[in-house]
């Protein structure tokens, strides 16, 4: 009989350690990025004032990979 | 709002590894890291061999960012799946969760110990000041910010591979295909991959006598 009591013990305690779990990684928070703010590629101080400008460059840098366009 | 993206046509991909070295070349990247590779399908088989150019694919919903136990990744607003070197601690939890392999850890020590994580940047550097010494050192070149693309495009020969903003890439892509005249495949896997029944050039197997 308290061996049976003893192992109903064991078992509840078993099921209910999972719930004392803290989580071990102190600093992140899911879905958010723990990385440092990067630079944008334009405005102040870069050579394209406004995102405009540099994704229109990007844009006819990249439209000029499509060889149809070129004079041959 | 550019999404930037990668696209290898594996009809003209004549496996020259221009990409690979321009990469290389470009960022200073050390000996074991390959940040772009080349991959060959059905190689030796006439016919039926095709290579495309591999590389991060800077996933919408990149699963290294969902495995990242210290969340060093962050995507930029164009797209562009980056990661803070100083928080990485080269577990290799994004390496297994990739599925195109473009997580690169050097030797950083004896005994193969890992360095910290290593990948494509799509030339966009990475969380330091933009074409700072710092980023150059730990990130490669920022072309980007430079109004450039990716370098191993821009290198490419034959044009198969192509960068730049997904909808660009989708109009040469789309004009590429509708100039090959395939009539009505003009897209699905035979378009993009060749044309599945290949003749066998394999020798049939010699049956033993018991």
């Amino acid at each position: 009989m308290k061996i049976a009591q003893f192992l109903l013990a064991g078992a509840c305690a078993a099921l209910i350690v999972g719930c004392g779990e803290k989580p071990q990684v102190a600093l992140n928070k899911p879905g958010q990025s723990a990385a440092k703010a990067d630079d944008k590629p334009f405005g102040p101080g870069t050579a394209y004032a406004d995102r405009a400008t540099w994704e229109r460059t990007l844009r006819a840098r990249a439209d000029n990979q499509n060889e149809y366009k070129r004079v041959n | 709002m550019a999404r930037m993206k990668f696209i290898c046509d594996a009809e003209r991909c004549i496996e020259c590894n221009g990409c690979v070295t321009a990469c290389k070349n470009e960022h200073d990247v050390p000996w074991g890291v390959n940040r772009r590779r080349v991959v060959t399908l059905n190689d030796g088989i006439v016919g039926a061999e095709r290579s495309i150019s591999v590389a991060c694919m800077h996933c919408s919903d990149a699963p290294c960012k969902a495995v990242c136990p210290v969340n060093c990744f962050y995507t930029t607003d164009d797209g562009v799946v980056l990661h803070d070197k100083d928080l990485c601690i080269g577990c290799g939890y994004c390496f297994y969760a990739c599925p195109f392999g473009a997580p690169q850890f050097p030797q950083a020590g004896a005994f193969g110990l890992r360095g910290k994580m290593d990948k494509c940047t799509f030339c966009a550097g990475g969380p330091e000041k933009d074409a700072s010494k710092t980023e150059v050192e730990k990130y490669g070149r920022n072309r980007l910010a430079e109004g450039k693309l990716p370098a191993c495009a821009e290198m490419c020969s034959t044009k198969a591979l192509l960068a730049g903003d997904g909808d660009v890439l989708s109009d040469i892509y789309r004009e590429r295909v509708m100039r090959r005249g395939r009539g009505g495949d003009l897209w699905g896997h035979a378009t993009a991959y060749g044309v599945k029944s290949v003749p066998a050039t394999q020798p049939a197997p010699v049956q033993q006598k018991s």
